[in-house]
């Protein structure tokens, strides 16, 4: 949805073995689930909100030649090749990933307000705009003094939260110096206070006139919340370790309460009876004090940040967004989002989850684009496409895939229950000539009941043979009768009466691919005046307005492929494969596919 | 040590008990060495992660799911590497990239027959009306899409730990299970239950942990580790998501703005942003800072030109009053499951037994999304205090004309009484002794329930007297909040120091048989382990894992 008129999505035949089906003790209601129960056959409900993780452009699909299935991200496994920065292109060691993270450790940051990359600048020429790499390379070029990143786009700039840099290199440990120091700073500062009562009001209102200070930066919260977690960190694992020293040799001496810091002695106190007071280790304590991890609410500065809601307004506060870009619920503030460090990516191969058939696998070098391996599925897998017939293709029609300019609005806006033909294309990318069948519920599933008729539900599509056999044949199929008989039709023709598609016949084919006509005759929309065709649903609901795309015109139709193919050397997993004699075997697929028609007119 | 049974809704399958104390956790460290410096004080964000304790032949997962947001990291970072939604915008189809299109239209119309934030929702504990295969399929893309795109791992082994609510359907538990088995290919999955982790991250062994999530808000009594009691609301994030969008609404209409319908983004941008909670009948705050704007502009409706909505700065203050604190309607229709955050907070208190209670009331823990709108958590400590101070610990609101009331079980009653403070004590001075005793009580409310006389439990008396001898002092007998770090992070401390729970769930046992699988005997684990443990030579790997139990999710 949302794509530019026509489409067509695919199916992925996973959803149907998916893992809830055996364990889910309760069973869910069935009608939300993308397969309808109704007609005997399953039908597939693109409007049920389980399709769209099921349904793919065929661009993102690949496709296992072992078991001849459609693999989408969801039936693949997923192997990293290498890491690295998306802005600066280097990439990053696994080991460096362990170590450091998942993000960028040279100069590369993005903006904390709208995420685009930060450039770094220096506060003596400030017109000069380098981006850090830049500035790492040719370090002579560059001016000196204190440096800042700032952003391009919004004109954030790392001084509105007091962080500025001695080398324009090297930031991300400069930064880490800056925030450590600074944690050091209110660690200290807690540590002396007692964090409770009147001490720990001082103390805040101490930390208020420190920040109120110019050059200094106001970064309580991430220094809070980390040195707490360090704190609280050192606290238990001290007290695991404290644990373990009284009792060396407790493993044999002792149940289990004395294997080390197993939590069953951290919480002894309900632990068996009958045993002496000498053998009872001596649980872990609880944190207490901030030094050790435990901090007590302070009422205070919860008032200080109302105030500070109220004088800083909507501009001065964090967005949703914002604040979970920087995976901190706590932070409220603009001023108290930091820049971060770019998000490394991945170069991926990928197995087939089932015969971990290595499906893709992308040359490891950075800068390339290129697989060694990529088994596509718009290299096996009929490519189908759909246009309305009253849209003239300028092209030739040997490239049906380039049909109708896209997104044309006239093109694509259906009257409601005014029958439309539209031309179904299926092209071949198989060597083998396939026999393909198609099938669709009589009525699109949903509110807006559309009727559909394939006129043409069986048909052979050519094998994609050699271009040239095709350029020097003259035999292609195609009528000549037809095709003066759809420039009469012209292009204001809304009905076609003048050409009769005929039922069972052929449209037009070409060399690996074949045409044939859909009849469709969309739904009205509810709220029209006059013939209203509600889906029983939607009347319960008193036939409110629509849903969001509800008005858009999807046809679902299960293609089913049959063809003979030379049997593979060493094809094992064929489960849909049946081993003729003469080598030649043949092969059935089948799958669900959605066609997107166009939004019916209201 | 029994307590009161909690009231439980009727959709889960079994009756949750949680009048017994079980051991929640139990397990044994690694047996790395305990003094590894810990050097690391900052997240993977600055880059400088806990490299320090990581173990390094495995990759140490840490999830925490709710029913809207999933949060997952590292084990041993401070915070999350990243935090996943479950809306709309999540769960397009691959290819549609409608949300990045200029124009994109946010504003949402609320699908027919959806409740108020429904669209965002994972899942809710009502699995009767709930597809599991849609569960499945959000969580499996938001779990793909973090594994592949922000935790980026190698391909060395992973542990997970999934931190869960700690009542969760049955269902539900099995699809988080399944799935995550299959995405991160995992051998084993460990749970741990929330108000632990909670507990866990503000460095407490006891708590009384309230957490105000998305559908509910739960208190959960939590000492020595072990989950002893619970109680719910109803008023909870989506309460206060719809009355400020109620406000909105409203203010939109009265500035002439046009009738809109005020989006679920747009009231969660504006909870999130601006909304306060004031202070026990804290009106004066109004004249308080008198040089500060009175009024906030908000860009809303969204339209073109921009225009903006002027609304009075103490307006952003009447959601929380509504959703979380007004006991506004007639009192005595007041319903259980809709009780006001503090009143829950002090049932909980009333169901527990005394020494548990002065230990817990001074270990209040307020989690969960919107407890960070600034002036919540102080305003529930303040009711809960005034609460306390009025009613003491008498778990009777109202004696009315009961006379029998000594034979019942004040248990009982907890949840069913309507709160009637100036009533009670004369209603309850007609009747014999034992009631003319307990009105006395009521006439000196102020003396605090811990040094209340109690009945003396010689067992208890010694376990406090040892406590005492090993533990620092602690504070007890007096309310008190304690900040926590949140759930993910106390799963990010336990699975980076090893601590294994009760519930790990071996991968191959579960695809075989899936929960049906587990031992019906909720503590096999830790007694299995008990015997296991007797010499370090009497474990073998196999009977180790011979069976897994689900625990307090059985
Ligand atoms: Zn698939
Ligand atoms: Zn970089
Ligand atoms: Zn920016
Ligand atoms: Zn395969």
């Amino acid at each position: 949805m949302a794509q530019v008129f026509p489409y067509t999505y695919y199916s992925c035949p996973c959803v149907e073995s998916s893992s809830t089906k055996p364990n889910a003790v309760q069973s869910a209601p069935q009608e939300a689930a993308p397969f309808l129960e109704d007609e005997e056959e399953n039908t597939f409900d693109p409007r049920s909100p389980r399709a769209n993780f099921s349904l793919y452009p065929i661009e993102h699909l690949l496709y296992c030649t072992d078991c001849h299935q459609i693999r989408c991200p969801r039936c693949m496994v997923e192997e990293v090749v290498c890491w690295y920065c998306p802005n600066c292109l280097f990439e990053v060691p696994s080991s460096t990933v362990r170590s450091d993270g998942n993000r960028c450790t040279r100069n590369c940051y993005n903006c904390p307000i709208c995420t685009s990359i930060l450039s770094i600048s220096s506060l003596e020429k400030p017109t000069e705009g380098l981006t850090p790499n830049d500035a790492a390379s040719d370090a002579a070029k560059a001016p000196g003094g204190p440096y800042f990143l700032s952003c391009p786009f919004c004109q954030w700039s790392s001084l509105e939260i007091g962080i500025q840099f001695e080398k324009h290199f090297n930031l991300t440990s400069q930064l880490q110096k800056i925030i450590r120091g600074d944690t050091h700073r209110l660690g200290s500062v807690t540590d002396l206070a007692s964090p409770r009562g009147e001490e720990m009001e001082g103390e805040i209102q101490g930390r208020a006139s420190v920040a109120s200070v110019e050059d200094t930066a106001p970064l309580p919260i991430q220094g809070d919340t980390e040195t707490l977690f360090t704190n609280l960190y050192n606290f238990y694992r001290a007290q695991l370790s404290e644990l373990s020293d009284a009792n060396p040799y407790s493993l044999s001496s002792d149940y289990s309460f004395a294997s080390p810091s197993s939590i069953t002695r951290l919480m002894n106190l309900y632990g068996s009876g009958g045993r002496t007071k000498k053998d009872r280790p001596k649980p872990i304590r609880e944190a207490a004090e901030f030094s050790e991890g435990q901090k007590v609410s302070n009422p205070l500065s919860e008032k200080e940040n109302i105030d500070r809601i109220r004088s800083v307004g909507w501009e001065g506060t964090a967005s949703v967004e914002q604040r979970l870009q920087q995976c901190r619920e706590d932070v409220g503030f603009v001023d108290e989002l930091r820049p971060l460090a770019t998000l490394l990516r991945t170069k991926k191969s990928k197995r087939c989850k089932i015969c971990r058939q290595i499906l893709s696998r992308p040359e490891s070098k950075v800068s390339t684009n290129r697989y060694k391996i990529k088994l596509l599925a718009l290299n096996n897998i009929p490519k189908i496409t759909m246009r309305s017939l009253n849209a003239q293709p300028a092209q030739h029609p040997s490239f049906p895939m380039q049909a109708t300019a896209p997104g044309s609005d006239e093109a694509s806006t259906l009257k409601p229950l005014v029958p439309t033909h539209f031309l179904l294309t299926i092209t071949n990318p198989l060597f083998d000539s396939i026999k393909v069948t198609l099938a669709t519920p009589s009525t699109t599933p949903g509110c807006v009941k559309s009727k559909v008729t394939i006129l043409c539900p069986q048909f052979d599509v050519g094998a994609n043979t050699d271009v040239w056999d095709e350029a020097l044949s003259s035999a292609t199929d195609r009528s000549s009768k037809r095709q003066s008989q759809m420039l009469s039709a012209g292009p204001d023709g809304g009905s076609l009466t003048g050409i009769q598609a005929e039922a069972g016949k052929v449209w037009e084919r070409g060399r690996n691919w074949t045409s044939i006509v859909v009849e469709v005759a969309p739904g009205s929309l509810p709220d029209s005046i006059g013939h209203v065709t509600l889906g029983d649903d939607a009347q319960g609901d008193g036939g409110a307005a629509l849903d969001e795309d509800e008005d858009v015109l999807e046809i679902p139709i299960f293609v089913r492929l049959e063809y003979e193919t030379e049997a593979g050397g060493d094809d094992g997993g064929a489960a849909h494969a049946r081993k003729e004699d003469a080598g030649k075997e043949k092969r059935e697929e089948a799958f669900w596919a959605v066609l997107g028609v166009g939004r019916i007119a209201g | 040590m029994a307590t009161a049974a909690s009231s439980t809704p009727d959709y889960f399958t079994r009756k949750v008990s949680t009048g017994r104390i079980r051991p929640t956790l139990s397990g044994i460290q690694n047996a790395s060495s305990p003094h590894t410096p810990f050097n690391r004080s900052l997240s993977s964000f600055y880059n400088s992660p806990s490299s320090g304790f990581r173990n390094d032949d495995e990759n140490n997962v840490v999830i925490e799911l709710g029913s809207r947001f999933m949060r997952i990291g590292m084990a041993g970072e401070a915070l999350p590497r990243c935090i996943m939604s479950f809306g709309p915008d999540d769960h397009h189809r691959v290819g549609d990239y409608r949300q990045w299109m200029p124009g994109y239209n946010t504003r949402r119309k609320r699908k027919r027959g959806e409740e108020w934030g429904q669209d965002h929702e994972l899942w809710r504990n009502d699995v009767r009306e709930l597809d599991l295969g849609l569960v499945e399929d959000k969580l499996e893309r938001a779990a793909r899409k973090a594994d592949g795109e922000v935790l980026m791992l190698d391909d060395r082994k992973k542990r997970l730990t999934v931190i869960l609510a700690s009542v969760i359907a049955r269902p539900l538990l099995s699809v988080t299970l399944s799935t995550l088995f299959n995405i991160f290919q995992a051998p084993s999955i460990t749970i741990l239950p929330s108000p632990i982790a909670c507990a866990a991250s503000s460095g407490l062994r006891s708590a009384l942990v309230l957490d105000i999530g998305w559908a509910e808000s739960t208190a959960t009594a939590i000492y020595e580790y072990r989950e002893i009691c619970q109680r719910r609301s109803v008023r909870a994030a989506r309460t206060i998501s719809e009355a400020m969008a109620e406000l909105l609404d409203e203010e939109c209409t009265a500035q002439a703005k046009g009738p809109i319908e005020v989006s679920f983004e747009e009231a969660e941008e504006v909870l999130t942003r601006l909304a306060w909670c004031k202070g026990n009948g804290d009106d004066r705050r109004e004249d308080e800072s008198q040089d500060a704007p009175q009024t906030i502009l908000l860009p809303l409706p969204p339209s073109e030109p921009s225009t903006t909505l002027e609304i009075n700065f103490s307006r952003f203050s009447e959601p929380a009053e509504t959703a979380f604190f007004g006991e506004n309607g007639d009192i005595s229709s007041y319903d259980a499951h809709d009780l006001s955050l503090s009143r829950l907070l002090y049932n909980a208190l009333l169901a527990l037994p005394v020494d548990v209670r002065k230990v817990c009331m001074a270990r209040i823990v307020i989690t969960g999304g919107v407890s960070n709108i600034p002036g919540i958590k102080a305003r529930v400590i303040e009711e809960l205090k005034l609460l306390v101070k009025c009613r003491g610990w008498d778990p009777i609101r109202n004696y009315g004309k009961a006379t029998k009331r000594a034979n019942s079980n004040p248990r009982e009653r907890n949840d069913n009484t309507a709160v009637r403070l100036e009533s009670n004590v004369t209603e309850s001075s007609d009747t014999d002794d034992g009631t003319a005793e307990e009105s006395n009580e009521l006439h000196q409310p102020a003396v605090a329930a811990a040094f209340v006389p109690q009945e003396q439990d010689p067992i208890l008396e010694r376990l406090a007297e040892r406590a005492a001898k090993q533990a620092p002092p602690t504070v007890e007998g007096r309310i008190r909040a304690v900040e926590t770090l949140g759930a993910w992070a106390g799963g990010s401390l336990m699975a980076a120091l090893r601590i294994k729970g009760v519930v790990e769930v071996e991968r191959e046992s579960f695809l075989q048989h899936g929960l049906a699988g587990a031992s019906k005997e909720k503590e096999v684990s830790s007694k299995a382990a008990q015997r296991q443990s007797l010499g370090p030579g009497a474990r073998s790997a196999g009977a180790e894992r011979a069976s897994w139990t689900l625990g307090i999710w059985a």
